[in-house]
């Protein structure tokens, strides 16, 4: 079953084409990494399958289902979950709050406008389930601006995860992580995600390596390259991208 | 005839609404604040201006004192008080909303609640003859006044770097390692100039529309209405939405009077929806 | 970093103790507005009515901006409405029944929400208040321009009191006084409640990160129009309440002035405490009620001074300095 098929995919801001005719199929339960030297369209990509931007051509299928034309929201209750490549916590509520929000917005209790939020027993339960499993139980009532950035990294992904996606989109999920931190981190994500599709934009490919499948390779909006990470890594078009890329000076902005 | 006499009032009226509004729209599309005290600052160039005057100060002097004094009232205002809530949109409108109450409490307080109409120079004083009835020069010289800082306003905008960082739109960041250049200097520049077109506008619009001390909000929203049809970004656009607005108020008067204030805030509203961006403004 | 909302229990106070005091205070201000009436003069009397029902209007305001975010200058034009709608039935149509009156305008100011929200919420940002500006001036320019149903510039004077309902009962200052006071409580009640719910909760996490929310499966348009009718509903109902206390209403009711007066008072008091705006009113009324005794004219001035200085110095305005005192007390004096 295809948890994902994007066919013949353009977007351009103005006149730079960012995103060139890109079609891609991920099957459910893959993991698929996405890489590329910055500038390359990931995180663009990413942006236009949650629907924060809209596709000039193309179309977009999520578990067989045109979402082309689908506002974000109602793509994740279609079954899909990002996370972001800067940290987006709502930094003035605890931690608690954050998880439960989060998990709210599943349900139909959303729009509850009389009952206190903090009555709902089942939420709060199963935002215990979720902070216990990221080992942040004791630090419920912080403000998740008080938080270290390695458990605002956490944060970020179990907020994704809390509407219980079928595909889940990660946009560097290690960014900012220090290398000790990375493994855990990996771990973390490979017990939550399980039997989540993944597909995820990263820079580091020992992430790559430890969690990818497959890998696709974008370079100026376009697939370069596909295929296993051991194949990748021996792909020559890749490594001159790379090197190439590192030869001349690199390109500042955002991929 | 009279429609000749009409639309030379409605340009006319519309370019004191350009020289001010354009001082609006470059703050709004460079910093990024809407100065809801722009009226205020319109309303004391005014005055000062009118003072000025009648201590015997050649006309355009006056203007350009009024002018400078204004700006230097903006400078004063950004590097104190708005320079220190940086990057704080919300807080920054609403302190320049404060400082509207006190401006036109000030301006109460010393000139009191008393229509002022100033007068054109003595040169400028006579008519030109249009069919068989006379013009008033000085709105023509004003349409010539308006021109000439259009095209100054527009050369910055499409000439000089820095008019083209403005039209790119990027942030201060950027424009700091691009150019090198000092931004918080570069904000201060451009309120100043926003600020002395208010007030010059101000006192420029004396011998045509008058000037009275509760007119802070009214200026000010014509300005907005002004720069929310023209569009913001370009100051074309600004001169653009000026015209229309003075030519529409100016037949609104003679053929709808009950309407056109409504028609314009219909306008504006409609605008906004379906060209959020104005009609010649810069997409966001 | 953007500071939040002052949430007494983020604040540590989940203390049981801390919450009766609190509590308490509250309730000890209550009765002393039930029990002032006969022990101050009518004029007083007549301003802490225009507090609580400009309390009512500033909380219903910052439902939209201390909560969502949106920063709307036309808030007036929901309170206008429903002053309008009111005055119009009573003294054109002759209607005196007071519950068919706020009833009516109510509704009105709540269809005018409803119809407007969607306009309004086509934007954001600047553009919204722009938006929300001119639609308050649109309706301004109606009222003035439609002298026959609304009196013009002059508007609708010689407002008396309605009919409430009970046959040998007639309102007197000091019942209306108490009348208000009633729709106070159950207004702040029913606005507790909203910003306590999920939805109020979804309403903040909207004004922290609306992308974010999008990306968590809110739909956050709906939310922000939903809160839109919300408090231009409260809003009427402050606008009805309006025009008994001061007997008369203007276009000025639906226009810039009377938007930018209640966010100086939501400001002044605090968007980021629950009952700031409630505060900022009183400061607004009151000081601008006793300073016309002394310095009238200057009254604005000083209004846009002490303006300027909240939004200066005050972040958060009064309220969030109270708190932070209450909190040093409370750990002054030792709670658990």
């Amino acid at each position: 079953m295809e948890a994902l098929r994007i066919d013949r995919l353009s977007k351009n801001f103005g006149g730079l084409r960012v995103l060139r005719d890109l079609s891609l199929t991920v099957e459910a339960g893959e993991y698929v990494a996405i890489i590329g030297p910055n500038g390359a369209g990931k995180t663009t990509l990413l942006n236009v399958i949650t629907g924060e931007l809209s596709a000039n051509t193309g179309r977009l299928y999520l578990f067989g289902k045109d979402i082309t034309a689908m506002p974000t929201h109602q793509r994740v209750h279609a079954g899909l979950g990002r996370s972001f490549q800067i940290t987006r916590l709502f930094y003035d509520v605890t931690a608690l709050d954050n998880i439960s929000l989060a998990l709210q917005a599943s349900r139909p209790s959303r729009y509850q406008m009389f009952r206190r939020a903090a009555s709902y027993s089942e939420v709060f339960a199963e935002a215990e389930g979720l902070l216990k499993a990221i080992d942040l139980w004791d630090k419920k009532d912080e403000l998740a601006a008080g938080i270290s950035y390695g458990e605002q990294r956490k944060m970020e992904i179990i907020l994704a995860l809390a509407s219980k996606p079928k595909l889940l989109l990660m946009d560097e999920p290690t960014s900012g992580l220090a290398p000790a931190e990375i493994d855990g981190f990996i771990r973390m994500v490979k017990t939550l995600a399980a039997g989540t599709t993944l597909v995820f934009a990263a820079h580091d490919m020992d992430v790559v390596f430890d969690l990818a499948h497959r890998v696709i390779v974008l370079y100026y909006g376009q697939i370069i390259a596909e295929g296993t990470p051991e194949q990748i890594q021996g792909n020559r078009k890749v490594k001159e991208i790379y090197l190439g890329v590192e030869k001349d000076a690199p390109n500042a902005g955002v991929s | 005839m009279e429609i000749a006499v009409n639309l030379l009032n409605g340009i006319s009226y519309g370019m004191i609404l350009f020289i001010m509004a354009s001082g609006l729209s470059l703050i709004f599309g460079v910093m990024g604040i809407l100065n809801l005290a722009h009226g205020a600052l319109y309303v004391i160039g005014a005055y000062i201006g009118l003072a000025l005057a009648t201590q015997g100060i050649d006309f355009f002097l006056a203007a350009l004192t009024a002018g400078v004094v204004i700006g230097l009232l903006g400078l004063v205002l950004e590097r104190a008080l708005l320079g220190r809530l940086y990057k704080q949109v919300n807080e920054q409108v609403l302190l320049t909303l404060g400082l509207v109450y006190i401006f036109s409490n000030v301006i109460l307080w010393i000139w009191g609640p008393v229509t002022q109409m100033g007068r054109a120079p003595s040169i400028l004083q006579g008519g030109v003859n249009i069919g068989d009835s006379s013009y008033p020069l000085y709105r023509l010289v004003i349409i010539l006044i308006g021109l000439a800082i259009f095209v100054g306003l527009w050369f910055f905008q499409e000439k000089t770097r820095i008019g083209a960082i403005m039209r790119a739109g990027m942030d201060d960041k950027q424009m700091t390692i691009g150019l090198g250049i000092n931004y918080g200097l570069f904000y201060s520049f451009i309120f100043f100039l926003g600020c002395l077109l208010a007030g010059l506008a101000g006192f420029l619009g004396t011998p045509v529309i008058g000037i009275a001390p509760w007119l802070s909000f009214d200026i000010l929203l014509l300005a907005l209405i002004v720069i929310v049809v023209g569009g913001v970004g370009y100051v074309q656009g600004t001169l653009v939405g000026a015209i229309l607005i003075g030519v529409i108020d100016s037949f609104g008067r003679v053929y709808f009077p009950d309407f056109a204030l409504f028609t314009i805030y219909l306008a504006m509203i409609i605008i906004l929806l379906y060209r959020p961006t104005g009609l010649l403004g810069r997409a966001q | 970093m953007k500071t939040g909302r002052t949430d007494l229990h983020a604040l540590g106070m989940q203390a049981w103790r801390g919450r009766l005091a609190l509590y308490g205070a509250y309730a000890l201000i209550g009765v002393i507005i039930i029990l002032l009436p006969p022990f101050v003069s009518a004029d007083l009397k007549s301003m802490i009515t225009k507090v609580l029902i400009y309390g009512i209007f500033a909380l219903s305001l910052n439902l939209l901006f201390g909560y969502t975010g949106l920063f709307s200058l036309g808030h007036a034009a929901f309170f206008g409405v429903g002053s309008y709608t009111a005055a119009i039935l009573m003294m054109k149509y002759g209607i005196g029944n007071f519950w068919l009156l706020i009833a009516a305008g109510l509704l009105a100011a709540t269809i005018c929400a409803a119809f407007f929200g969607f306009i309004v919420l086509r934007v954001s940002g600047i553009y919204f208040l722009l938006v929300s500006l001119a639609i308050g001036q649109l309706l301004y320019s109606v009222a003035i321009k439609w002298r026959t149903m609304t009196g013009g510039i002059n508007g609708i004077a010689g407002i008396t009191y309605p009919d409430i309902g009970i046959p040998w009962f007639t309102l007197t200052s000091t019942s209306f006084y108490y009348l208000v006071f009633i729709f106070f409580v159950i207004c702040l009640f029913l606005l507790y409640r909203v910003v306590k719910s999920p939805f109020g909760h979804a309403l903040q996490g909207i004004r922290g990160d609306e992308r974010r929310m999008q990306c968590l499966g809110y739909n956050t348009w709906l939310y922000k129009y939903i809160a839109f009718v919300v408090g231009g509903l409260f809003a009427g109902i402050a606008g009805v309440l309006a025009i008994y206390q001061s007997g008369v209403v203007g276009p000025t009711s639906l226009g810039v002035l009377t938007s930018t007066v209640v966010m100086l008072m939501v400001i002044i008091g605090s968007d980021r405490v629950f009952l700031g705006p409630v505060l900022g009113a009183a400061l607004v009324v009151l000081l601008g009620h006793y300073s016309s005794i002394y310095i009238a004219e200057r009254w604005p001035m000083i209004l846009g001074g002490i303006f300027v200085l909240s939004v200066m110095f005050l972040r958060g305005g009064v309220s969030i300095h109270l708190v932070r005192l209450w909190k040093k007390v409370q750990y002054r004096y030792g709670s658990t």
